[in-house]
């Protein structure tokens, strides 16, 4: 699961990239941003317990 | 592959535990920071006051009135129960208003896919995959259950089908046409389709349905029964609502509903006091915390369905706790004659003993001191008149043993009693009116 968390990080970083760089191209804003609500689940399904520490 | 997520479902107990902690305390920590309605109900509480799962329990409840309360201030119609700045807001949808006026609930693209994501786990469960052609023969309008079915079909890679806009025959038209081999529906209206098909001279086993999934209303086992004879396919039930979103689902061993943790916290509490947690095989009060919905956060939503709760195994294989089965709700519970009733268990009896019987309607009424149960039942004339009168009387003392309450029963003709797509409403209770 370590692996698959340390590639959401990577789709969010690329993700908000995209948002920050395509930020006058509505299509590309908002396909970023479909992304990251996509990364939210990912994150929440694959929940790192450390965090609980 | 015999789960839709093997990671979450056989995860041991105590990870699901401290997930459904940790994703708590998120979720606390977002709704005092972005709803109003916590922000106020939950002055002084901190995520980290919530040390265990049993902290939790110290929380106050939400409730349906609560929830219509903040939605009369702005920003219109969420108003204080908005967990996100109105403009994120991408899906309205509304409860039935079954029970006063409706609670408006605000999804946005983040906490719809949250939404669907659970429903591919109820879908999944109840072997919906993608050779799957899904009807369903609704127009969906508002209300989230078959927006929900639909688009988590789809997201499971089924081929789906709206079946809006047709009456019933045309739907069955349609499912002939298009070969479907999956439906959702309410438990209802698969009997309608069914009686309706018979009429038209069609036998609702030659639609080579092969998996049925219902929403909207309490299945009684017994009505899953008969479904399945007449389709000649399995069928499921699931459980769930348009505020807290559906959280628990049934597998193929049909033996009971898994609740879809750690997407969800569910208490099942005794209903008297609402406080302690009920034991294995007794019936408590679903108060339900949706663990990651953030555009409209619900903390310990009282759904005020009564069920059984069950055990945290399956021969499935799954480790997720599990209710037994869903009583009821509360708001359907009524004393009648000093007796505690439950319109589910009319229905349990009918659909398990009483095939001949098409619909039914219960109607209560006070007449001088007494209250009186009227069973409304249809039969089709055509049966032997003898047959009907023994009917009649088989009714009556069968449900007097399930209830402990006598009932007139009463014989109607087909086509006497209303027919219901969404949630039907077999239960009269005139002395509410006539109070």
């Amino acid at each position: 699961m370590e692996a698959i968390r340390k590639e959401i990080e990577k789709i969010e970083q690329s993700a908000e990239r995209i948002k920050m760089l395509g930020q006058d191209n509505p299509s590309l804003r908002r396909n970023a941003e479909i992304l990251l609500n996509f990364v939210y689940i990912l994150k929440f399904i694959t929940l790192d317990l450390k965090s609980l520490s | 592959m015999k789960y839709w997520n093997p990671y979450l479902e056989t995860l041991p107990r105590e990870t699901i535990c401290n997930m459904e902690l940790s994703h708590f305390r998120n979720i606390l920590s977002h709704a005092k920071t972005h709803s109003l309605l916590y922000q106020q109900k939950l002055k002084g509480i901190e995520p980290n006051d919530i040390a265990t799962l049993d902290d939790i329990k110290k929380l106050p409840m939400t409730d349906k009135e609560e929830l219509r309360k903040y939605q009369e201030i702005a920003p219109f119609p969420y108003g204080g129960t908005l967990g996100t700045p109105i403009e994120n807001v991408t899906t309205f949808r509304q409860t039935s208003g079954t029970t006063g006026k409706p609670v408006y609930v605000p999804e946005s693209y983040e906490s719809w896919q949250w939404r669907i994501e659970v429903w591919c786990h109820i879908l999944y469960m109840a072997g919906f995959r993608p050779h799957h052609r899904v009807f369903l023969p609704f127009g969906y309008n508002v209300y989230v259950a078959f927006w929900e079915g639909h688009y988590a079909s789809e997201k499971l890679g089924c081929e789906v089908i709206p079946g809006g806009a047709l009456d019933t025959k045309g739907r069955i038209h349609k499912i002939i046409e298009i070969k479907a081999n999956a439906l959702l529906n309410t438990p209802t209206y698969g009997l309608h389709i069914a009686e309706e098909a018979k009429k038209m001279g069609i036998d609702p086993a030659s639609f080579n349905i092969e998996r049925m999934l219902c929403a909207g209303e309490p299945m009684p086992t017994a009505t899953r029964k008969r479904l399945e004879e007449l389709y000649h396919c399995h069928v499921f039930d699931h459980i769930g609502g348009t505020e807290p979103c559906a959280w628990a689902g049934m597998c193929e061993a049909k033996e009971g509903l898994h609740i879809i943790e750690p997407f969800f916290l569910v208490e099942i509490l005794d209903r008297e006091t609402l406080q302690k947690e009920v034991k294995e095989g007794d019936i408590g009060v679903a108060v339900v915390t949706p663990l990651g919905r953030r555009s409209f956060p619900l903390i310990r939503f009282n759904t005020k369905d009564l069920v059984v709760k069950g055990k945290s195994s399956c021969s499935c294989g799954r480790t997720s706790q599990k209710i037994v089965e869903v009583v009821g709700r509360i708001d359907d519970l009524r004393k009648i004659r000093g007796v505690l009733f439950s319109p589910k268990t009319v229905e349990e009896v009918i659909r398990q003993q009483f095939q001949e019987v098409e619909e039914f309607e219960i109607v209560v009424e006070r007449k001088g001191l007494m209250d009186v149960i009227l069973l409304r039942a249809e039969v089709d004339p055509q049966l032997p008149l003898e047959f009907i009168e023994q009917t009649k009387v088989r009714l009556g003392e069968s449900l007097k043993i399930a209830t402990n309450l006598s009932f007139i029963v009463i014989m109607e003709p087909p086509g006497s009693l209303p027919r219901y797509t969404l949630k039907a409403k077999r239960f009269k209770d005139l002395r509410e009116e006539t109070k």
